[in-house]
């Protein structure tokens, strides 16, 4: 049994209203309705095809629903051109996949700095913030390396890196440990939690391990596309 | 397991993106058309050369020719002297061609179209013809038969001329309208004769061509019955021995003469057939991109194979016969293109075999199945070495790797990223331009080493080009932290994939060919250009419209040009006289006689030996004195110095070899000795062509239309003229190296695209990852244009270098070794430029739009 957390009292920074999608004739996503606080933890958890990436993916803005509204940090995202959405993520948004998906021609370093050069930080800035990210993932003796001279929790720390460099409002993480063994896994959660805590983003989190979800403060069960009581 | 992962897998796959797989099949059918169409042109011109007579009345057995020149009418009595009752039938032949005449407001042209005229003893040919029981006019012979032979000449024409009541033709320097007196007959089982064919009775011909009394050779049949090829060799025997060995005249069966005109065009059809193969390896080179972009879209599903347990040697022996179908279906689709392509290439060859060679008369090409079956087996071949590496790597996907979709490109093979390699094998290329070139018999010569150097330098380029991609991508890494496009550009550049690296190779290769044949051609018109304004000093030129190919008969006679040169306005005539000559071992040369003292005082020749004193310019010490061109000194091996025995009708002569001129107008090369002398040597005043100086005043225009009225029979050009005729020739010969130009740009953008697409496909989980990082489509799409720009722009910079030596090849090592000819070397910069800015510009966009649409693939889907 896993500790309850409290969400903290703050003002939302993610609302999703009424959210539906359909790929082809088949409903995906039914009528969703959720709301995230700035450094507040959701665990997104349900059975596999009840909707939890398309979810995800709509709330990131790489796809776009059906029906709904999302509001990011006061922005309409289903209301937004490509570009604005592209703008929109590259600044409030930060994500986390199951795979890692570092850039292999990238090193370390360059990946975690790439999310600062598209907004434009200045050089000595971005030097600054990699060092600093780098060092609370464990990784400052790692810059240079090349992707795939790690291991795979070390990849995983170095994408959490990326994904909160340009400080966005929202973190989303997709299964962040669904490839790793259970004591990178365990690490990576424990990172998480103290990265996203006191003023750190909210973070949606999309898994199916109890204990990955204990890390958050609240939980969302999805089946068939609708928020359902786990009872 | 094969056939189920064919009918399950690949089939479907085929019926799931029809489009794709015609376009592919297209592309491969195109490469075979190219290839088809000039084999089965090349073929066609040289069976152009054949022995018209034996379209008549079936196959000789003998044939004498006097090496140079033609044979008196009088040796005909000694020859049937020497037969006494043997049972052979003796056939006269005069063979020369007529041209057509112009249409009022026609400009001259020297590659008009001609016909061949065959005058033959129409008494002995009915004989014959009624003793192999043939039909037809010459067949049954009645009182008009006779009549019609004592009246003025008559034509027998080809089917194609069936409904004509007359022929008008230009035969010597006179225009003649000859009466159709009917239709060619055959010999049954003999081919149909020539479109371009006209018979007439010997002696008719004879008193059109001013020839009296002289024939071109005499054809010999031994009757049909018992022991016939002991008759036959015994026939040989004594026909040799009455020509002195050679001496008076020379004894070939029919399939020998045919084969040294084959000969004599081996050198050219070789060059032509490896220049089609580019236009193959083109098709192959897409194919192979194509294969392996398929490879990639369908990595999961292999890999997906792979865990069930399906082998790695099934899923390549898949893919091999995949390759091998495509081949099929591009091969037998590339057989009806190229068929379409010969009629089309046939009349190109033609006109090159005719200005070099022989009269061409070729007008269509014949589909035939031993060239078919080469083609099918060549694009089947090659479609399977195409898609072997491909299967290699569809074969040695590591299913978990693909499965969880780690891990950066594969860089390539170790061994084709070795600097070491790439210089080995440019180095074994430069030992290999060192070594002399193939001896073809009949004296030709194919630069087969010099080939293999091109393509040991356009490999090792390649290699050293994909190798050094992050080396050249270097300098520019600092860009990398001034925007997020062009850091992940410049990190896929300064690690690139091995499909970066064969892009890069591919280009090199195709701009090396594009640019170096550019350079090529470019200082063939070049040096052309100089010799044309050195030899061409005269103001108006006059040939027999008869014919201009490089063994015409149409001659301009004694009265007529020497009227010309006597005329009002005329400074100064210029006579040239050209014979076919054969020496050594019937190898085909050409003996030229012209005013020797003319050639020093209006043509500036460009010496590759230059005379060492005056006597072969002076009258009447050069006798004994020869100039040959340089070609002529490559092929038998003559310098200044040297001596050579040239057969003539009045005995051998003995030249020693004054000096060696260049000259462009054909391989075959020349043997140049005063006009006066060899006039007397062949017993033969007329003249091939005629040059003329004008008096002060004159206008050299008004001149050539009063000629031209005046003599019909004639073509007349003004030195600005020919100058245009000549370069408009000299185009028309290269044409083909234009589209094969056209073609290599067409593949390294092609190229460039299809391995960005690729590049993306493979990376589509990196393209999600960009898109939730922040990154706009347009700032993609800029990454990937950034990257195909680069590798463009490398390849171009490294396949101009590659040019430059491939041009140097071309001239120095591969022309040299083929035709002889010594060019200077001519680079055009304007083209070049354009080439580059053209090829990079169209990478840069292509990729842009390849990033566009990368952006909209699907992250766990398939294309």
């Amino acid at each position: 049994m896993t500790e309850k957390i409290d969400a903290p009292e703050t003002a939302p920074v993610l609302e999703a209203l009424d959210l539906c999608k359909n790929y082809g004739q088949r409903r995906v996503l039914d009528g969703v309705s959720l709301a995230v606080r700035r450094g507040e933890r959701l665990a997104l958890m349900g059975p596999s095809g009840s909707g939890k990436t398309t979810l995800l993916n709509l709330i990131g803005g790489i796809d776009r629903p059906d029906g709904g509204n999302i509001l990011l940090d006061d922005v309409r995202l289903d209301e937004l051109d490509g570009a604005a959405l592209a703008r929109t993520r590259r600044e409030k948004i930060g994500t986390v996949f199951q795979f890692f998906h570092l850039l292999p021609t990238l090193s370390v370093a360059e990946n975690v700095e790439l999310p600062l050069q598209l907004v434009g930080a200045g050089f000595a800035p971005r030097q600054a913030r990699v060092a600093e990210l780098l060092a609370r993932v464990g990784l400052g003796g790692r810059s240079s390396s090349m992707p795939s001279e790690l291991s795979g929790g070390e990849q995983q720390r170095v994408a959490i890196a990326r994904a909160l460099a340009h400080r966005p409002c929202l973190l989303l993480a997709d299964e962040p440990t669904g490839n790793l063994d259970s004591a990178n896994g365990a690490n990576i959660l424990e990172l998480l939690r103290e990265l996203t805590d006191a003023d750190g983003p909210a973070l949606v989190l999309v898994t199916h391990s109890e204990e990955a979800a204990s890390i958050c403060h609240r939980r969302l069960h999805l089946k068939d596309g609708r928020i359902v009581d786990p009872s | 397991m094969i056939a189920v992962l064919l009918s399950r897998f690949s089939l479907r796959h085929w019926r799931h993106t029809p489009w794709q797989n015609l376009l592919l099949v297209l592309i491969l059918a195109l490469g075979v058309g190219v290839f088809v169409s000039i084999r089965l042109a090349n073929r066609a011109a040289v069976s152009s050369f054949q022995n018209f007579t034996g379209a008549l009345v079936g196959e000789s057995d003998w044939i004498v020719e006097a090496p140079v020149g033609s044979l008196p009418e009088s040796d005909l009595g000694e020859i049937r002297a020497a037969l006494g009752t043997r049972p052979v039938r003796i056939i006269p032949v005069v063979e020369t061609t007529g041209g057509i005449p112009m249409a009022p407001g026609d400009h001259a042209e020297l590659d008009r179209e001609t016909m061949t005229l065959l005058g033959v003893d129409l008494v002995g040919i009915a004989n014959l013809a009624q003793e192999r029981g043939m039909t037809g006019p010459f067949a049954p012979r009645d009182g008009s038969f006779w009549d019609e032979l004592k009246g003025p000449p008559r034509a027998w024409v080809g089917p194609a001329l069936s409904g004509r009541r007359s022929l008008d033709l230009i035969v010597g320097d006179r225009r003649v309208s000859l009466p159709v007196a009917g239709v060619i007959p055959t010999a049954p089982g003999a081919p149909a004769p020539p479109p371009g064919l006209v018979i007439l009775d010997l002696p008719q011909l004879q008193r059109l061509t001013g020839t009296p009394g002289r024939i071109d050779r005499i054809e010999f049949a031994v009757a049909p019955g018992p022991s016939i090829t002991e008759r036959r060799a015994e026939l040989g025997r004594l026909l040799s021995t009455l020509g002195k060995g050679g001496e008076r005249w020379r004894v070939r069966t029919p399939g020998a003469r045919r084969e040294t005109a084959e000969q004599m065009t081996q050198a050219f059809r070789l060059n032509l057939t490896v220049l089609s193969l580019i236009a193959l390896l083109v098709g192959l080179y897409l194919i192979f991109q194509a294969l392996d972009g398929a490879v990639v879209r369908r990595r999961t599903e292999i890999a997906v194979l792979r865990s069930l347990g399906v082998d790695a040697s099934a899923i390549r022996a898949a893919w091999v016969v995949e390759a091998a179908a495509l081949g099929l279906a591009g091969g037998a689709l590339g057989l009806l293109i190229g068929w379409l392509g010969a009629q089309a290439a046939v009349r190109l060859v033609g006109r090159t075999v005719n200005a070099l060679y022989f009269a061409s008369t070729v007008r269509s090409a014949a589909f035939l199945p031993g060239e078919a079956w080469i083609a099918l087996a060549l694009a089947v071949g090659a479609s399977v070495a195409a898609g072997w590496w491909p299967a290699l790597e569809a074969a040695s996907v590591p299913p978990a790797q693909v499965l969880v979709r780690a891990g950066a490109p594969a860089p390539g093979s170790r061994f084709w990223r070795s600097p070491l390699a790439a210089a080995a094998a440019i180095a074994f290329g430069l030992l290999l331009s060192r070594l002399p070139a193939v001896a073809l018999a009949g004296g030709g010569r194919f630069p087969l080493a010099g080939y293999a150097a091109a393509l040991a330098w356009i490999v090792g380029t390649g290699m050293l080009c994909a190798a050094s991609l992050p080396l050249a991508s270097r300098p520019f890494r600092r860009a990398g932290s001034g925007s997020a496009p062009l850091r992940v550009a410049m990190g896929h550049l300064l690690r690139p994939s091995g499909r970066h690296r064969l892009a890069a190779a591919a280009v090199v290769c195709a701009i090396g060919m594009s640019a170096g044949m550019a350079i090529l051609v470019a200082s063939f018109e070049h040096t052309v250009r100089a010799w044309v304004n050195q030899a061409l000093q005269s103001d108006v030129y006059l040939y027999s419209a008869g014919s201009r190919s490089a063994s015409a008969g149409s001659r301009i006679a004694p009265q007529t040009w020497r009227a010309i040169a006597g005329r009002a306005g005329v400074r100064e005539a210029w006579v040239l006289s050209t014979y076919p000559l054969q020496l050594g071992e019937g190898q085909p040369t050409l003996l030229t006689g012209t005013d020797m003292a003319a050639v020093r005082e209006h043509s500036s020749l460009p010496w590759a030996e230059a005379p060492q004193g005056e006597a072969v310019f002076d009258p009447d010490r050069d006798e004994g004195l020869a100039l040959v061109s340089e070609s002529f000194s490559e092929r038998f091996g003559r310098h200044r110095g040297d001596s050579l025995v040239v057969p003539t009708p009045s005995g051998p002569r003995t030249l020693t070899v004054a000096g060696v001129f260049s000259d462009y107008g054909n391989e075959r090369g020349s043997v140049m000795v005063e006009r006066r002398h060899l006039a007397r040597w062949m017993g033969d005043d007329s003249a091939t062509h005629l040059s003329l100086f004008v008096l002060p005043g004159v206008n050299p225009d008004a001149l050539r239309d009063l000629l031209r009225r005046e003599y019909p029979g004639l073509q007349v050009f003004t030195n600005r003229t020919l100058r245009e005729e000549i370069l408009k020739v000299f185009r028309q010969t290269f044409s083909i190296t234009y589209a094969l130009e056209v073609i290599g740009i067409l593949v390294a953008i092609t190229g460039i695209a299809l391995t960005m697409a690729s590049v993306l496909i493979d990376r589509r989980d990196e393209l999600t990852t960009l898109r939730a990082l922040g990154f706009s489509r347009g700032e993609i799409a800029l990454a990937a244009s950034v990257e195909g720009l680069a590798v463009a722009a490398w390849s171009v910079a490294c396949g101009l270098v590659l040019s430059v030596c491939l041009g140097w090849l071309l001239i120095h090592v591969i022309n040299k070794q083929s035709f002889g000819w010594t060019l200077g070397f001519s680079l055009p910069w304007v083209q070049l430029a354009a080439l580059a800015v053209a090829v990079s510009g169209a990478g840069w966009g292509l990729s842009y739009a390849v990033g566009t649409w990368g952006t909209r693939l699907p992250a766990d889907q398939e294309e």
